[in-house]
């Protein structure tokens, strides 16, 4: 494929054949041309199909417009509205995703001993699929199951961890938290791994503590690390705890587990009703889109002020 | 001195007991694998003494995880060669290519980036159906494609932008095309990235399952990790068979994490750092 003459720095000197110059400047077109198309067909376009969607009405009324009664129908759902307040709860707990794998980040930099170990297996749990994941939970919180042997042998109660309406939530977003900090944590390893090591050596000469350095000297300078981590996890708690609702929980106890994208696979798939999931999925993009953008304002400010 | 060296021991038992608290699970399961159902009832924490591997089989082939993972690696294998593919070629020219309209091109990958997919989950089930794409194998390849691609991209190109504007000058000096640039020049120097961009689609793939429930509705189309979940139903009152087909399942990541652990790593920071 030697094609002399058709060089970008050559242009000039030799007049190229029209042909090869025409295929070279379409060139970078051909090589985005597979992708754009797959992303504008299968991702953009069906974005502005389901908003469309969602004003349209359901079975018989397939079709043809209804305004906002697929929303006025929302708001009066029971289920939607737990998969709101549930959302809500996620948002609760965002800190603590996020404060624990990086606070364990903490650790690992400050050399405790172990910390290489410590690192791989945190990790470990981020690979495993939420089926699995889900699977080997169905079997550790079963009534009979090891956490509740350990809770008799320290003399609790056994807990109806996926059983009981007030708990099975938490228990779900528990268990997101342990198989997806290792995630969280390499990314805050890597935000350590560019941090300017000078001020945590003079803090040290000071005799600093270490919740002093933890907030004077490592917050402040891994606001960068901390935003992107905040934004990635409230992403992943809102797009991926289905795999673990359908295996652990199927949105039960009492519907007291659904979550938005879980209501609208059930509202798609189970009860036929796609013109009613899409408004559920327009308003799950809404709020993302409402929580990221408040979230970053928010570290903005906060990361501004130190 | 001392005092700061104790408080590192502080630190470590938590750690310790959290390390434990994560290996654990997945050592209960694959000890429960190797018990007989009587074991596992009577003798429910002990360790399984003779391991059995008549479970394994039993999920295997009994089970039906054999054609389960059949179909797993078939869309896998090629929705990640597609991806790469695809990923490199738009990397390669919104990094090094000068051509109408490609910051507008790499804002939209970009904007496809911020689209879960539950938010299109609807529109794009009745796009592949409308197709007849619905519970064949490209139908799902080609919604992982589209699902990870504009991951992919970004990443790619974010790789590519690292390589010097000199090099592709150099290659077409020598007087390479621009597919020859991209099949002698940047498909080599992508390696490192394509290699961490590849196992990350892998895993995303591999463990996906609300996609594969949609575009998989038939039985025998299943993937591994609908698969799995169907021998709940199917075994559940033979929990060590069950366990064997987790077991099963994990298998392939785990010994994907274990040989190739810093490339995923690298692939999860790559987009924080660049992003």
């Amino acid at each position: 494929m030697k094609q002399r003459g058709r060089r970008r720095k050559a242009d000039t000197a030799t007049r190229p054949t029209s042909r090869g110059a025409r295929a070279e400047r379409l060139a970078p077109y051909v090589l985005v041309v597979p992708a754009v198309l797959i992303i504008v067909v299968l991702r953009l376009w069906p974005l502005v199909l389901g908003i469309n969607f969602s004003f349209t009405g359901d079975g018989e009324l397939n079709g043809t417009p209804v305004g906002l009664n697929n929303y006025l129908e929302l708001a009066d759902d029971p289920l939607f509205r737990t998969s709101l307040r549930n959302v809500g709860l996620l948002v609760l707990l965002l800190p603590v995703a996020v404060a624990i794998p990086g606070l364990l980040a903490t650790f690992i930099y400050l050399r405790v001993p172990g910390h290489r170990v410590y690192r791989s297996v945190y990790f470990f749990p981020a690979v495993l699929s939420p089926v699995i994941v889900g699977a080997i939970f169905n079997l550790m919180l079963g009534f009979d199951g090891p956490l509740n042997a350990l809770l008799r042998a320290i003399g609790a109660g056994p807990v109806d961890w996926l059983g009981d309406p007030g708990i099975a939530m938490f228990t779900v977003v528990g268990v997101h938290i342990w198989a997806t900090f290792g995630m969280a944590l390499v990314v805050f390893l890597a935000g350590f791994s560019t941090m300017d090591t000078s001020l945590l050596d003079a803090a040290r000469v000071d005799g600093a503590s270490l919740p002093q350095i933890i907030w004077h000297v490592i917050i402040p300078s891994l606001t960068r690390t901390i935003q992107f981590v905040f934004v990635t996890t409230m992403i992943g708690m809102l797009t991926s705890m289905f795999g673990l609702l359908f295996v652990m929980t199927g949105g039960g106890p009492e519907g007291s587990t659904y979550l938005p994208e879980y209501y609208i696979w059930h509202q798609q798939g189970q009860l036929n009703r796609p013109a009613l999931a899409s408004a559920a999925s327009t308003v799950l993009f809404v709020v993302m889109l409402v929580v990221g953008i408040l979230q970053i304002t928010l570290l903005r400010r906060a990361g501004r002020r130190d | 001195m001392p005092g700061r060296r104790l408080a590192r021991w502080v630190a470590a038992v938590p750690m310790a007991v959290l390390a434990l608290a994560t290996i654990y699970p997945l050592v209960f399961t694959a000890n429960v694998a190797m018990k007989t159902r009587r074991d596992y009832i009577l003798h429910r924490f002990s360790w399984a003494g003779s391991p059995r591997w008549d479970n394994l089989a039993e999920a295997w082939a009994g089970a039906g995880m054999a054609r389960y993972f059949a179909n797993s690696f078939i869309v896998v294998t090629c929705a990640v060669a597609l991806l790469l593919l695809l990923g490199s070629m738009a990397g390669f020219a919104l990094s090094q290519l000068r051509f109408r309209g490609s910051s507008m091109i790499f804002l939209g990958c970009l904007a496809g980036l911020f689209v879960p997919f539950q938010v299109i989950m609807v529109p794009l089930t009745r796009v592949m159906a409308d197709s007849g794409l619905v519970d064949t194998y490209p139908g799902l390849i080609l919604a992982y494609v589209a699902q990870f691609l504009p991951f992919t991209v970004f990443l790619m190109t974010s790789h590519y932008r690292t390589i010097p504007a000199e090099i592709v000058d150099a290659a077409r000096i020598d007087g390479n095309t621009v597919y020859g640039v991209y099949r002698r020049i940047m498909l080599p120097l992508g390696v490192p990235a394509l290699l961490s961009v590849g196992i990350l689609d892998t895993l995303f793939c591999w463990n996906d399952v609300l996609i594969s429930l949609l575009m998989m509705p038939s039985p025998e189309h299943r993937t591994l990790m609908i698969g799995v979940n169907s021998l709940r139903g199917q075994y559940s009152d033979d929990i060590p068979t069950f366990a064997s087909g987790v077991l099963i399942a994990a298998v392939p990541v785990l010994m994907i994490y274990l040989f190739l652990q810093r490339q995923i790593a690298d692939g999860v920071t790559a987009g924080a750092t660049k992003g």
